[in-house]
């Protein structure tokens, strides 16, 4: 029966008939998994995360366009069985993960699962963040389409908290080859106002011939809201222009190892993944 | 509180002297007979055909572009408000989100009374806590809730006149559908394809409430079809029938669609065909008895629900006059059926990347393209399980001789995984996702039903979640899924007007008249808006 376009959108769909139920509130500490390592659990514990949580996460947690890898150990939001129980059940809010209305002993087969395919170490990422952050408002050019708490462009995605929402691997492929998979802006998950949720290159040719080139806000059949790279709104009608033209590429330029090195690269990584939104 | 009362009795009877003479109830004959008083709305598709078509011209393809809002009414919820509200001589009958209801006052839209059924915190719906609708018979309203019941609500007042249990909602059986009025009888089919419930279809007696008769969808041990599912997975085998079906009364026949095999998108656990998931049925009306089926697509892998509504044509085929049932289907097919027997005629894809299935073979079954059934990795499926098109409703006019549809242009990457059936769960066998890097996009399109052979097409941004309306005046009224609510022109498919009402649009539109004015309803978000000419 399902109708609409990921499990991620109808998890979406009935969180607001989710009643906090369990027990773990105000003594998170306290409560362990009670399925931890039981091999049924886990594996439906794996079912249900492949059909609920990797849209975003991927396949077998590994991360995915929207979220993060989730076997790294790394757990932004609390490490506890008890914390991961909470994220899942609750969300976070300010972020894209939703709030999800499973029963206690689903959340504790997905911790299980989880537990199972996490490394469980934290190795920090390799590279000197400092040069990195340098290298992000410096020479780079990236602050010139991203911000960082406040501060940089607008024309790309905020990254004030990417090292929390995105894996090494994707932030590695969204720098060297920022075509292969678009981001998603996911403002609008449940699909209530029809608001595209990707950074594509968007050319709008008005009747006159003059091309502006940005990045939609937003666009129907009839409409066009792009934020042009001359960091200005054009507020287009559709039948004002000759042609809207979508690139399906990214904005953003790839940067190949001759416009950035591996070193920089590794740099670059050590900052952005140091960004994780706390003291915003 | 006594004031209140005072207030909405006044109000009703002012209502009646200006608006109801000599007419209060909805007899079966009126239902019947829908089509010919077209100021009023009786029935869900507008009539026993299912063709969504008024013969209301007062708007038309010269002056559509004049229409204006006429009042706007705000129900509770954001989201998915998926009712075709009722209009029977004056009156709006409508439900919402969240077992809500309401009667209004068709020509200000001024709320008569509101109901809600409380909704328990444990009900699970895939797809939004929606409801589409009224079905009307004497002076009661007839909806299915959320929670598994089947209820009566007095037109006037919106006071429960009966109310039954007709499934256990901890079960993950609900109902969204708005039920079919057929002589006596109130049908409704179950929701809950995802949960793994056993589908069903229902009929109960209007004035009792008492059940009828049921049809389960998945055959139980010793019935025909049962030998169609492997082992014990007939018990949780889907096939949900949650959209209102329609009646031809000559032969007495109710044809219902039903949904996905469960779980959607693993079959190792469920070999064989799954009857009768994705089926058309053909029910007598008085007895719930089976005299036909016909498969769409048998043990479906790609969440393929042929829940979509059967339009019914008489009209000549291959020079020989034939009651026929035509469907768009969510797999991505035309098809033309005889609705006396179920004899496969044709099917013609109008979903142009179509991969799953080479044709439709000459004996109506699918020829499966190799290779197209879901892995553990992924495959990359056209349509994807949004389908071509889905339960919003199609329109035929009978002026163009075309039918209308609402398409989605998405491919999915669908996966499969083994996953163990708990009652009241999630039980689909793994996820589908958008393929990566295809833009998604959808039309409104006109068909030649017969051949379908596309004759327009007018283009949405998205995938549209809206069906449509056609009208004596030439126009066909459809919304799409960034907010747009539009009128076309029915020949050409050219934009006559257009209105962004600020959320997706997730219902089909219906129309009435009122002192000599035509009004056309469009439910999206928490909203009900209504325009007519100025």
């Amino acid at each position: 029966m399902l109708r609409v376009r990921s499990v991620y959108f109808a998890a979406c769909a009935v969180i607001c008939t989710v009643t906090w139920t369990n027990q773990a509130l105000g003594q998170e500490k306290e409560i362990q998994n009670p399925l931890a390592g039981d091999p049924s659990a886990i594996k439906e514990g794996s079912s249900l995360f492949r059909a609920n949580c990797s849209p975003c996460h991927g396949l077998n947690a590994g991360g995915g366009g929207r979220g993060p890898d989730l076997r790294a150990g790394v757990w932004v939001h609390g490490a506890s069985d008890a914390a991961i129980f909470r994220t899942i059940n609750q969300g976070v809010p300010g972020t894209e993960m939703p709030a999800n209305p499973f029963e206690d002993s689903e959340i504790w087969a997905l911790v299980a699962y989880l537990r199972s395919v996490s490394t469980g170490t934290k190795t920090p990422v390799a590279g000197d963040s400092a040069q990195g952050e340098r290298l992000f408002f410096g020479k780079s050019g990236c602050a010139q389409c991203h911000m960082v708490k406040g501060r940089g462009g607008r024309l790309g995605p905020d990254l004030t908290r990417v090292g929390a929402a995105r894996s090494v691997e994707y932030l590695t492929e969204s720098i060297r080859e920022p075509d292969k998979e678009l981001s998603l802006a996911m403002s609008d998950p449940n699909n209530h106002y029809g608001i595209p949720a990707e950074y594509d290159t968007v050319t709008a040719v008005t009747k006159e011939g003059e091309r502006v080139i940005g990045v939609a806000k937003n666009e129907d059949a009839f409409s066009l809201q792009l934020l042009g790279q001359d960091d200005k709104l054009h507020l287009f009608l559709k039948k004002d222009l000759r042609d809207v033209i979508h690139e399906r590429r990214s904005l953003m330029p790839a940067y190949t190892e001759s416009r950035l090195s591996n070193q920089e690269l590794q740099n670059l990584l050590a900052y952005l993944s140091k960004l994780r939104g706390e003291d915003r | 509180m006594k004031m209140a009362t005072i207030r909405v009795t006044v109000a009703v009877a002012g209502l009646m002297a200006a608006a109801v003479i000599g007419r209060s109830q909805v007899s079966y004959n009126r239902i019947l007979k829908a089509a010919e008083e077209p100021q009023n709305w009786l029935t869900y598709s507008g009539d026993y055909k299912s063709w969504r078509y008024s013969k209301l011209d007062r708007i038309n393809a010269s002056n559509a572009g004049s229409l204006a809002l006429q009042w706007a009414f705000q129900s509770a919820d954001l989201g998915q408000f998926e009712t075709t509200p009722l209009e029977i001589d004056g009156v709006l009958y409508g439900t919402g989100q969240d077992n809500r209801a309401f009667a209004l006052d068709a020509r200000t839209g001024r709320a008569i009374w509101r109901y809600q059924r409380p909704l328990p915190d444990k009900v699970q719906a895939c797809c939004g806590m929606v409801n589409r609708g009224f079905a009307a018979l004497g002076e009661h309203l007839f909806m299915a809730t959320l929670d598994g019941h089947v209820m009566s609500l007095d037109m006037k007042t919106g006071n429960v006149i009966w109310d039954v249990e007709a499934a256990d909602y901890h079960q993950s059986y609900v109902f969204t559908v708005a039920p079919l009025l057929v002589k006596d009888k109130i049908i409704v089919g179950v929701a809950g394809g995802e949960y793994g419930v056993r589908g069903f279809i229902d009929a109960y007696d209007a004035a009792s409430g008492k059940r009828a008769w049921r049809f389960y969808t998945v055959p139980g041990p010793g019935e025909p079809g049962h030998e169609t599912w492997a082992g014990e997975s007939w018990k949780t085998g889907g096939a949900p029938a949650w959209i209102t079906g329609s009646y031809d009364p000559e032969l007495n026949l109710i044809y219902w669609p039903t949904g996905n095999p469960s779980p959607s998108n693993n079959g190792l656990e469920r070999g064989g065909d799954n009857l009768y998931s994705n089926s058309m049925l053909a029910l007598d009306a008085d007895t719930g008895k089976l005299k036909w089926h016909y498969q769409f697509t048998p043990h479906d892998l790609h969440d393929y629900d042929s829940t979509q509504i059967p339009v019914l044509l008489d009209a000549p085929w291959q020079g020989q006059p034939r009651k026929l049932l035509v469907q768009a289907n969510r797999n991505g097919f035309l098809y033309v059926l005889d609705r006396t027997d179920g004899k496969f005629l044709s099917a013609k894809p109008f979903f142009s990347r179509l991969n799953w299935a080479k044709e439709i073979g000459s004996d109506g079954r699918p020829v499966v393209a190799p290779g197209s059934e879901p892995t553990p990795e992924g495959t990359r499926t056209c349509p994807g399980a949004l389908g071509a098109t889905n339960w919003f409703s199609p329109s035929y006019s009978p002026q163009t001789g075309l039918l209308y549809v609402a398409a989605a242009e998405e491919c999915d990457v669908f996966t499969n995984a083994p996953q163990q059936y708990h009652e009241g769960h999630d039980f689909m066998g793994s996820v589908y996702v958008p393929a990566s890097g295809e833009k998604t996009w959808g039309a409104l399109r006109a068909f030649d039903p017969f051949t379908g052979e596309k004759k327009w097409e007018f283009k949405y941004f998205t995938p549209p979640n809206g069906g449509c309306l056609s009208t004596a005046g030439g126009v066909v009224f459809a919304g799409d899924s960034d907010g747009n609510f539009l009128a076309v022109d029915a020949r050409t498919g050219k934009d006559l007007w257009h209105v962004q009402i600020g959320a997706a649009i997730y219902s089909s539109p219906m129309t009435y008249a009122l002192d000599g004015r035509q009004y056309v309803v469009i439910p999206a978000g928490g909203a009900l808006f209504a325009f007519a000419l100025p």
